[in-house]
């Protein structure tokens, strides 16, 4: 699967429309041979296929080249950057899934109307509200409270807070859904009732019994959601300045830095499958009935 | 169902329809309603605020025609403007100005509205202030939106036919080419999209006239959008197949490929439109989010996106953010109302009932 996509990025990025050396060319004081030697030493010069060929051997060998605009290693590079967005997409999915998790609770604890009425209207809000309009509206606010965007524009605390909760919001429309619905199925399984009988707390029966029965579709919703984040900080990562994979990508898209465009498409790849596989393992942890399953089927 | 709740659901379905309709009228008639065209500048009033629309005189006499003043320049540094009160300006409705052709068919310089006897002399009324350059951003925001959906829609209609072709021949084809087609899919859909589609942007020219450049987006848009669509057309032509009514077309004789059109697809088709509105907000997005970082629809044609990159501009940003972030606020008002628009329909098409748009 990586093979197929880096191919297809790859043949894309290398066809006509200008390489890392075009800007140079309008550049009157670097002459036209200049920028060949340049092509010519970076291999630019050689067909798309041979390029891809030599790129997809380093890759094998885990050396995915060096970034034209940053003069250091892709893959230095890109990780670092990725465990930055991974710190944040950890924060915003464990914001959205408190949210989520509290307010589906009170929900089923107390019976409110409102409190259905508030799950509902959060869930549209937030559902509604695009990354992109919401990260612009934190920058507005910002500088309009303290004149600055100073805060903004650096991995300080309250850069990483905002970040994190401008990419969680739609993700708690997502997992308040999914946790509210899921969460009113399980207590009216019957095992709920039995819970009930053995004489437990409904505290108790909600969060180790009902919550337990509804987890497995969140892991799931775990995995997927993932790609969203990925996808989802290349625009907060632009606007609030935090420097992770998604700023990453946009600069080199800007410079037409080949290699990078290839190192980040790929170590997104990498983080969606480790975050579906993370969700598939963590499912079998929680649920005993898909172990047994696995291990019929291994058996036979 | 009580009073109640008939009452509310009455309200809700208004005002999603008027929003729609609204939005097919500004589409249609984006020149009209606009009271300039979208690249008229006004350079002695750059990053000016919203014009200030009068019903009292100096005097304090009431007039039942609303009127603006001529504005000036007092401070270039903090873009701050002065009203001249010594003479007014009347609003207008049907008013004649920039000459446009109505969708093509023919030409007129009637307005909705605007300053009355508007010479080059008379000052110009601006709702939502003016942008760097000195153009109406309310002329500019309506255009946007017309831009912005046009090209959004053309990106969904087309992934909708690639993957409406490819979702009906996998699931109709042997396990081999239907094993191939959805391997390539489930990469597709594996990879974050906005990933995908800017690595796709990133292998043409950054500087593009608008034209090519919303040629080009379209052809993502389709590239990178067929796959969910197509899975989604698969599983249902699959449990479509075995159903009764084919079987019995296929007694009498018909042919494999009539049965799939004739008989299958109008079948699949009502949950494929409703898949195809719940892309749109998608595209849209991707559109914004391209154009906010330069590489999408480009100036000086406006998008709602290249309009949002306005917000840069840190200083004025501070000073009028409800005015840079106008267009925001229409995203949001078109995600809500597609949201809304959808959401009785969203529980059976593709199972995800509550995806946010993750852009």
């Amino acid at each position: 699967m990586l093979t197929a996509v880096s191919a297809i990025a790859f043949m894309l990025l290398g066809r006509a429309g200008g390489d890392a050396f075009t800007t140079l060319r309008d550049n009157p004081q670097v002459s036209a041979e200049t920028v060949e030697r340049l092509r010519e030493i970076y291999g630019l010069d050689r067909p798309v296929s041979i390029r891809y060929l030599k790129w997809l051997g380093s890759f094998a060998t885990g050396d995915m080249g060096e970034s034209f605009h940053f003069r250091v290693g892709v893959a230095e590079l890109v990780f670092s950057r990725l465990a930055k967005t991974a710190v944040l997409g950890l924060a915003a999915l464990v914001i959205a899934w408190s949210v989520a998790f509290l307010l589906s609770f009170l929900s089923v604890r107390f019976r409110k109307r409102w409190l259905e009425r508030l799950i509902e209207f959060l869930i549209l809000i937030t559902a509604s509200t695009p990354r992109i309009a919401l990260a612009l509206f934190v920058l507005a606010l910002m500088v309009w409270t303290s004149g600055s965007a100073l805060a903004i524009g650096s991995d300080s605390p309250a850069s990483f807070i905002l970040n994190a909760f401008v990419l969680a919001v739609p993700l708690i429309a997502i997992f308040l859904a999914q946790t509210h619905n899921e969460l009113n199925a399980a207590m009216g399984e019957d095992f709920v009732q039995l819970a009930r009988a053995k004489g437990l707390g409904e505290n108790t029966v909600v969060i180790k019994h009902a919550f337990r029965a509804a987890l497995n579709p969140l892991l799931t919703l775990f995995g997927l959601s993932l790609g969203g984040v990925i996808g989802g900080s290349v625009i907060v990562e632009t606007v609030l300045g935090w420097p992770g994979i998604g700023a990453l990508m946009v600069t080199a898209v800007r410079v037409r830095d080949v290699p990078l465009v290839m190192g980040v498409v790929v170590a997104a790849s990498i983080a969606v499958w480790l975050g579906n596989s993370l969700g598939e393992v963590l499912q079998l942890v929680n649920d005993k009935r898909l172990r047994d399953a696995e291990n019929f089927f291994s058996k036979e | 169902m009580n009073e109640r709740t008939k009452r509310k659901r009455k309200a809700v379905s208004i005002f999603k329809w008027s929003i729609l309709v609204l939005i097919f009228l500004v589409v249609l008639f984006a020149e009209f309603i606009a009271p300039y065209s979208y690249d008229k500048q006004a350079r002695s009033e750059p990053n000016a605020p919203a014009t200030s629309i009068h019903f009292r005189g100096p005097q304090g006499n009431f007039h039942f025609r609303p009127f603006i003043y001529s504005r000036r320049m007092v401070d270039p540094l903090t873009r701050t403007y002065e009203e001249n009160i010594s003479e007014q300006y009347p609003l207008s409705l049907f008013v004649n100005g920039d000459e446009y052709s109505v969708l093509g068919l023919f030409s007129t310089n009637v307005h909705l509205f605007g300053v009355a006897g508007d010479s080059e002399s008379s000052p110009r009324v601006y709702l939502l202030g003016t942008d760097a350059l000195g153009r109406d951003r309310f002329s500019r925001i309506l255009h946007a939106i017309r831009f912005s959906l046009i090209v959004c829609s053309i990106g969904t209609l087309l992934a909708c036919l690639i993957g409406i072709g490819i979702g009906l021949a996998s699931g109709y084809a042997n396990r081999l080419i239907d094993t191939m087609l959805m391997g390539i899919a489930d990469t597709m859909l594996a990879l974050p999209a906005l990933i995908l589609i800017l690595a796709a942007r990133a292998a043409f020219p950054l500087e593009l006239p608008p034209t090519r450049a919303a040629f080009l987006l379209i052809v993502i848009f389709a590239l990178v959008g067929w796959a969910e669509i197509a899975r989604l057309a698969r599983s249902l032509v699959r449990s479509m197949r075995e159903r009764e009514f084919v079987l019995a077309a296929r007694s009498v004789g018909t042919s494999e490929l009539k049965i799939l059109l004739r008989h299958i697809f109008p079948n699949i088709a009502p949950t494929l439109i409703t898949q195809a509105t719940i892309m749109l907000p998608y595209f849209l997005l991707s559109e914004v989010a391209l154009s906010y970082l330069g590489v999408g629809l480009q100036e000086p044609a406006p998008s709602l996106g290249n309009m949002l990159a306005a917000a840069n501009d840190l200083t004025h940003l501070q000073r009028h953010p409800f005015l840079l972030l106008s267009p925001a606020f229409v995203i949001f008002l078109f995600v809500l109302v597609t949201r809304v628009l959808t959401m009785n329909m969203r529980s059976s098409a593709a199972g995800r009932d509550d995806a946010a748009p993750t852009i």
